[in-house]
C-alpha cells in the first residue's frame, strides 16, 4: 500500500498532469485521466483494460486504475453540435443536442465505453466527434437508410428522427435530445467554399493534367502501419460486441429465419476469429518482411473492412427501429455486409494478389 | 426493392456513325475478380474498361462484393478513342441497379478521373440527340444523371425535372439545369449575373424574376451568384417550371436537403419571395407521367392543392418503386 503511493507519481506520464476538467463538458466530452484524481461532480469515469473490457466510476470515487487499463474521465453533456447532413448543401444543417448516455443497467456492455475503447486514441473531443457523426450521418443518407429529401414533410422528418436518434445510440451510444434543421449559411458560406475550391483547382491542373489517373488514388496520405492497427482494432473489440446486439436485436419468427439468423450469426463469428488471428502487416511469412505496396493494400482492405463494420451498426439501429415487416430487405443488407467484412478480411490475410482482367 | 437485373447492355456511337456494344452481366463472385472484362482482339483495353468501371465504383456510397460483373465488347475500339468509357460505366451500373434507365441507352465520354465521378469529354463530334453524350457542355459528371451537384467542383449545378406539356402520351419530362458561380465583386443588380441562354427575352425575364423572388424569399443568394440556367427542351408550354426551376436553384446553391435520385417537380407561385407554392392545371395527365417515369430514389413535389386529388394508389405505387411524394405550400425547411 504505502510501497504503491510513493511510487505512483514516478510512474504517471508527463501528460497527465495536464489534466484539464474545465474543458469536459464544453468542448471535450471524453479526456484520459491520471489514476488518483477524484472524478468531478457530474462526470464519471470509463476504464478500459487491454481486452477492451470497461467499468464505469462515479462522481466522487478515486481513479484507482488497475494494471494496464486506461482511464477517462467522461462529462455527460449536454452537448450541441452541428452537423451538414450531405456535402454538397453546406448551408443547411442540422442542430443536435446529445448526452452521453448513463449507464444502462440492462445491458452488457456500454455502446458510449466501447467506442472510448475502440475508437478514441486519447481524448475524445466534440468537434472530432461531430465529425464522425456526420460521416455515419452522410453515409446512412447517401445509401437511402435515411431519407431527407428536398421539402421534408413533418410525418418524414419524424420517421428520420427516429432512424437517426437509434442510429446515433447504437453507433455511438449517445442519445439524441433534439435535433432541428438549421441555416448554416453564416457559418459555412458556400460561395466562398467554391472559390477556395476554385483556387485549389486552378494549381495542380497544369501538374495533374498529364499524371496517370490513378496516381491520385495510391497518393492517399496515410500510414499504412498506424491505420492498418486502428481498424484492426476496431474490429478485433466490436465485432463479438456486435455480433451479441445482432443476436438480441432480432426474434426469429419462425424456423425459415431462425436458420438466417443463426447463419449470419456463424458468418460474423468466423470474421472475427479471422480479424483476432490476424497475420502481422509487415510480415510475408514468419521473418520474410512484405513489400511496402503489399502492405499498403492489405491497409486499404482493413480500412475498408472497418468501413463494412460501421455499415453493420447502422443496419443494427434500422433493425431495432424496423418492425417485422421489412426484415427481409434487412437481411439481404446484413448478407452484403458480412460478405464485405468477409472479402476485405480475406484479402487482408493473403500476401499478394494476382490481378486477372478475365478471370 | 426491384427485382435484379441479371443482363444489361449500353451502346457507344464510334466516330463513323457504327455502334459497339458493351454487355454486362452480373453471376454470384464464387471467389473470382470484382469485374471482369473483354474485348475481341485487344487485351489492352480489356484492361483498361476494369481500371474505368473500378475508379468509377469509387463514386458510389454503396458497395457489395457479392456479385462479379461481367463486361464483353462486341468489338474491337480504335485505340484513338475513348468514347466507350462512359458506355462501360453506365452497363455496369445498369446491371447492378445502380442507375435505372427508362430506355436503352447510347453513351459517349471518356475521363481522366473516374473515381471523382467526373466525364471530361467526348471524340464524336456531331451527337445526334439520342446519345447521352459526356462533357463538360452536356453531362459534366456521373452525378448529373439524377441532377446532384458535383462534391468537386467548382461550379454548383443541379438538375430538376418537370412535367414539359400538360401531361399525355406525348408528354415527356424536361430537365431545367442551373449552375451558379461565385460571382467575385459586388454587383448592383443580381438580375444581371443571370443568363437563360436557350429562351427567348420573354421568358429570361420571367426566369428572372423567379429566381430573384425565389432568393429574397432565401435572404441569401442574392448579388453573390453568377447564374447560368438552361434547359433540355425549350418547346415546353406554361409556367408550371417554376417549382422545378427554384428547386434546382436551391439545390445548386447548397441551401436545400438532397434527393438520391431526381427532383420532379410540377407548381407555380406569384409570390416566390414569400416561398409560397401554388396550383397548377392539368392534375390527372401529369400525374400519370410521373408516375410512368419516376424510379428509385426521385423526389416528386407537387402543389398541395393536389393533394385531396391525387389519383388512388399513387402513393403507393411511387413508395413501391422507391420514389416518393410530397405536397407542398411552402418551399425552405419544414
Amino acid at each position: 500500500m504505502l510501497g504503491s503511493l510513493f511510487r505512483n507519481p514516478l510512474r504517471r506520464p508527463p501528460r497527465q498532469d495536464a489534466f484539464d476538467a474545465t474543458m469536459l463538458g464544453s468542448v471535450a466530452i471524453a479526456l484520459p485521466a491520471p489514476s488518483g484524481i477524484t472524478i468531478p461532480a457530474p462526470c464519471a469515469a470509463v476504464l478500459v483494460d487491454r481486452g477492451g473490457r470497461s467499468r464505469r466510476l462515479a462522481a466522487g470515487s478515486r481513479i484507482a486504475a488497475l494494471e494496464g487499463e486506461t482511464a477517462w474521465c467522461v462529462h455527460p453533456g449536454p452537448y450541441s453540435c452541428d452537423l451538414v447532413p450531405f456535402a454538397s448543401a453546406p448551408e443547411i444543417g442540422l442542430r443536435v443536442s446529445f448526452a452521453v448516455d448513463a449507464s444502462d443497467p440492462r445491458a452488457t456492455h456500454q455502446r458510449f465505453d466501447l467506442f472510448l475503447a475502440s475508437e478514441a486514441g486519447s481524448a475524445v473531443e466534440l468537434a472530432g466527434f461531430g465529425a464522425l457523426a456526420q460521416t455515419a450521418l452522410q453515409r446512412e443518407l447517401a445509401q437511402g437508410n435515411l431519407e431527407l429529401p428536398p421539402c421534408t414533410t413533418l410525418e418524414e422528418w419524424n420517421t428520420f428522427r427516429s432512424g437517426f436518434n437509434q442510429l446515433m445510440y447504437t453507433r455511438f451510444g449517445v442519445t439524441v435530445d433534439d435535433c432541428v434543421p438549421v441555416d448554416l449559411g453564416a457559418a459555412h458560406d458556400y460561395p466562398a467554399l467554391l472559390e477556395a475550391r476554385l483556387a485549389a483547382q486552378a494549381v495542380p491542373v497544369t501538374a495533374a493534367a498529364s499524371a496517370e489517373p490513378a496516381a491520385a488514388l495510391t497518393a492517399e496520405a496515410f500510414v499504412p502501419a498506424c491505420e492498418d492497427a486502428r481498424a484492426l482494432r476496431r474490429l478485433f473489440l466490436e465485432l463479438p460486441c456486435l455480433m451479441c446486439a445482432v443476436r438480441m436485436a432480432v426474434l426469429p419468427a419462425d424456423q425459415g429465419r431462425f436458420r438466417q439468423h443463426q447463419e449470419l450469426l456463424r458468418r460474423l463469428d468466423l470474421v472475427s476469429l479471422s480479424v483476432g488471428t490476424m497475420p502481422a502487416l509487415e510480415l510475408a511469412a514468419p521473418g520474410r518482411p512484405l513489400a511496402p505496396e503489399e502492405q499498403l493494400r492489405r491497409a486499404r482492405h482493413t480500412r475498408r473492412a472497418a468501413a463494412a463494420l460501421d455499415e453493420a451498426w447502422a443496419l443494427l439501429a434500422r433493425m431495432k427501429v424496423a418492425g417485422e415487416g421489412p426484415l427481409d430487405v434487412l437481411f439481404d443488407e446484413a448478407d452484403r455486409i458480412v460478405a464485405n467484412l468477409e472479402t476485405e478480411t480475406g484479402a487482408r490475410r493473403v500476401t499478394h494478389v494476382q490481378d486477372e482482367v478475365a478471370a | 426493392m426491384t427485382a435484379p437485373v441479371l443482363e444489361a447492355s449500353c451502346r457507344s456511337m464510334l466516330p463513323d456513325g457504327s455502334m459497339v456494344t458493351i454487355t454486362a452481366t452480373r453471376r454470384p463472385r464464387a471467389g473470382r475478380a470484382d469485374v471482369k472484362c473483354s474485348v475481341p482482339g485487344a487485351p489492352a483495353q480489356a484492361e483498361r474498361m476494369q481500371q474505368v468501371v473500378r475508379l468509377a465504383r469509387h463514386t458510389e456510397p454503396r458497395y457489395d462484393s457479392r456479385d462479379q460483373v461481367v463486361l464483353s465488347a462486341d468489338r474491337a475500339f480504335d485505340p484513338a478513342s475513348r468514347d466507350w468509357e462512359l458506355a462501360a460505366v453506365l452497363a455496369d451500373r445498369i446491371v447492378r441497379g445502380v442507375f435505372q434507365a427508362a430506355r436503352p441507352v447510347v453513351a459517349n465520354g471518356w475521363s481522366d478521373a473516374w473515381h471523382l465521378g467526373r466525364i471530361d469529354g467526348r471524340v464524336l463530334v456531331n451527337v445526334p440527340d439520342s446519345v447521352l453524350a459526356g462533357g463538360p457542355d452536356a453531362l459534366p459528371h456521373l452525378g448529373a444523371l439524377t441532377g446532384q451537384p458535383d462534391p468537386v467542383a467548382a461550379t454548383a449545378s443541379a438538375r430538376a425535372w418537370f412535367p414539359l406539356h400538360s401531361g399525355g402520351d406525348h408528354d415527356d419530362l424536361g430537365w431545367v439545369d442551373v449552375s451558379v458561380r461565385p460571382l467575385a465583386g459586388a454587383m448592383d443588380s443580381d438580375d444581371d449575373a443571370i443568363s437563360v441562354p436557350d429562351l427567348d427575352a420573354l421568358r429570361q425575364g420571367q426566369v428572372r424574376a423567379v429566381l430573384a423572388g425565389a432568393r429574397h424569399f432565401d435572404g441569401r443568394g442574392q448579388g453573390q451568384w453568377k447564374t447560368t440556367v438552361r434547359f433540355g427542351e425549350t418547346g415546353f408550354s406554361g409556367d408550371s417550371y417554376g417549382l422545378a426551376l427554384v428547386m434546382a436553384d436551391r439545390i445548386a446553391r447548397g441551401r436545400e436537403f438532397m434527393a438520391r435520385g431526381r427532383v420532379i417537380a410540377t407548381g407555380t407561385s406569384s409570390a416566390w419571395h414569400a416561398g409560397k407554392v401554388e396550383t397548377v392545371d392539368a392534375l390527372a395527365p401529369k400525374c400519370a407521367l410521373i408516375l410512368r417515369e419516376a424510379g428509385p430514389g426521385d423526389r416528386i413535389l407537387l402543389p398541395k392543392a393536389w393533394e385531396s386529388a391525387l389519383p388512388q394508389g399513387m402513393r403507393e405505387a411511387l413508395r413501391a418503386r422507391g420514389a416518393s411524394l410530397a405536397c407542398v405550400e411552402r418551399i425552405g425547411i419544414i
